[in-house]
């Protein structure tokens, strides 16, 4: 039994851990004022919150605390071999927050981090700066990688700070990838040719039962109709496809629903992945026994795991034959394992 | 179980009073004991703390969804009101820090909360106990952060020689119900992370028993699935197992590939 004038579930962001050092920063500032309502504990280091033992990323999901921090050392990151650079050899990937609002079962970061809460480093003035001495040739900055940053763009304005940035930065390319249905970032910004939004769109019934606290697929389609009217360039991401067993249905019907209302002319590519998920992650998303995701029986090959050879090449054939009733196939991008 | 620890006796009457529990004499620690309860009074100080629950641990090992609360009374600075009660968010121990999960919404006023070595009569910023930090420290090792809790009332604002056994006793017992909603609380954000009932893992294990390591893990992970994926469906794990090897392996496919279509 609850108590009756409590509300069950807490607030989002009850808990504001500081770092000391940070306490003046403006964006803390902001925060705080955001937050009026929560706890403020001053830490020394988020690693303190962030990296303690005995935590339960499962608890933690429906109750995420926000820990702002200065990130000390490198932003930037090399591209990973499990994303696309999109031909651009300078490939970089910003890690401005660690931990995502958003709880996909089969995200990685389960896998990753030792909490569910989110850590924001309020110091992006230093990414760009370490950016700067790459500029001089083309670079692809994937801005929303390791979490979406779009979900918490009301919050941190990192969204917009990295549109102006692209703005004076000839050379700079931006793929913000993002689940989210708030696009204000995009309403006060020039749309930029250089600049990507990189929509993932996922059957309703997928969204339901594994990417929980996301938009649904409808506000997400008119988030992507809108961001293409006020003239941003659109990329749409079926990726990770889940292998279920109304699979056959579900995902044609998807591409069926997004065509319906969104020009194929309007977007630049459709990328289309099966899930797969580097072995080391899947151990880590095993022990937290939270979604059938997990525990499929995938081929591990290279300490990376995929649905086996004949799943992965019947999503992939299924969704193809589906998405080129509406696209050339130079449009459409495929990830698959490279045998 | 609802693990409660004191460092006193008079702040471990009025629990036992409350919830009715019994003397047991099973260690050489102060505890009384029902189905769902036992409380611990632990004694003054960290290394009596941290040896009182080890012993308490160790003989009986949590389960998951058990819960721990420390309660005790605590002085705080002249902000704090004597008899508030303070739900504990950080705890220092000099340089070191220990961070409880609160992921529950409640209505008690939160604090840090700095563990000395000794009574204290100089003011401090913060609350301050003698216990915290080793109760953190042992507890830590067998239960998830959100399944801790200290709770500290405020008797005193750095005069130690004015609290009395009565007044210690008062403070907690004007708190009982403080606790209730606690418990109530820790209760609500517990995950439940076992998948099958004990005849399931019962079964399930003398099933894995006819297979290799390897085959076991994988037919595991098969179960997992379908009990993730189909949480209302009762398993089928009665089989005749084959003798031979070759059998038995296939056997274990028809299983995962039934499992997990
Ligand atoms: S939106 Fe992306 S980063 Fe966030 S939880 Fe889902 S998969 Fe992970």
């Amino acid at each position: 039994m609850k108590h009756s004038s409590l509300p069950s579930q807490p607030k989002l962001f009850s808990h504001l851990y500081i770092e000391r050092g940070i306490l003046e920063h403006p964006q803390t500032q902001m925060i705080r004022v955001k937050f009026s309502d929560s706890q403020v504990i001053v830490i020394e280091h988020y690693k303190e919150v962030f990296n303690r033992s005995a935590q339960s990323f499962a608890a933690q999901s429906s109750a995420k605390k926000l820990i702002l921090a200065r990130k000390e050392g490198k932003f930037l990151h090399e591209g990973s071999q499990y994303s696309d650079g999109f031909g651009i050899k300078q490939f970089f990937y910003a890690s401005s927050v660690m931990g995502c609002l958003y709880d996909c079962d089969y995200c990685y970061l389960q896998g990753l981090y030792p909490s569910a809460n989110t850590v924001l480093f309020v110091n992006l003035e230093d990414a760009f700066e370490q950016l700067t001495p790459y500029l001089g040739e083309d670079t692809l900055v994937a801005t929303s990688y390791d979490t979406d940053t779009m979900a918490i763009e009301s919050l941190t304005h990192q969204t917009k700070s990295w549109l102006d940035f692209a703005a004076q930065n000839e050379k700079l390319h931006l793929e913000i990838r993002t689940k989210s249905a708030n696009i204000k970032a995009l309403k006060n910004n020039i749309p930029n040719d250089r600049v990507t939004l990189a929509w993932t769109l996922s059957p309703q019934e997928i969204i339901d039962r594994y990417e929980h606290a996301t938009p649904s697929l409808q506000k997400r389609l008119s988030a992507v109709r809108e961001a293409i009217q006020l003239g941003w360039k659109v990329r749409l991401c079926i990726d990770p496809v889940i292998y279920t067993e109304n699979f056959d249905s579900l995902y044609p019907q998807l591409i069926e629903t997004i065509f319906a209302t969104i020009d194929p002319e309007s977007i630049e590519h459709l990328t289309l992945g099966s899930f797969r998920m580097s072995q080391s992650h899947l151990r880590s998303l095993k022990k937290l026994r939270r979604s059938d995701v997990a525990f499929f029986p995938y081929t591990v090959k290279d300490e990376m795991a995929t649905y086996p050879e004949t799943v992965e090449s019947y999503i992939l054939e299924t969704l193809l034959a589906k998405a080129t009733q509406y696209l050339p196939q130079e449009r459409i991008r495929t990830w698959q394992r490279q045998s | 179980m609802i693990y409660l620890i004191t460092a006193l006796d008079a702040e471990a009457k009025p629990l036992w009073d409350h919830y009715r529990l019994k003397r047991d004499s099973s260690l050489p620690y102060t505890l009384y004991r029902n189905d769902e309860m036992t409380l611990l009074v632990g004694g003054i100080g960290k290394a009596n703390t941290m040896m009182a629950l080890s012993a308490l641990l160790g003989w009986r090992i949590p389960e998951t969804g058990d819960i721990l609360i420390n309660i005790g009374i605590c002085g705080a600075p002249s902000e704090y009101t004597i008899g508030e009660a303070l739900l504990i968010h950080q705890i220092f121990e000099g340089e070191r820090r220990y961070y409880p999960d609160i992921l529950y919404p409640h209505t008690l006023r939160e604090s840090s909360l700095v563990c000395i070595n000794s009574p204290q009569s100089i003011v401090r910023d913060y609350p301050v106990d003698m216990e915290s930090s080793a109760l953190f420290q042992a507890a830590s090792r067998f239960f998830k952060l959100h399944q801790m809790a200290f709770i500290k009332i405020v008797s005193d604002h750095f005069t130690p020689e004015s609290v009395t056994k009565e007044g210690a006793m008062d403070l907690v017992r004007s708190h009982v119900k403080t606790l209730d909603e606690l418990i109530r609380n820790l209760q609500s954000v517990q995950v439940d992370s076992l998948l099958f009932t004990s005849e399931e893992r019962q079964k399930i294990d003398a099933l894995k028993g006819h297979f290799t390591k390897s085959q076991g893990d994988a037919l595991e992970d098969a179960l997992n699935y379908f009990r993730l994926k189909n949480p209302e469906q009762s398993l089928k794990i009665d089989h005749d197992i084959p003798h031979s090897k070759r059998e038995r392996s296939q056997l274990l496919e028809t299983l995962i590939i039934a499992l997990t279509a």
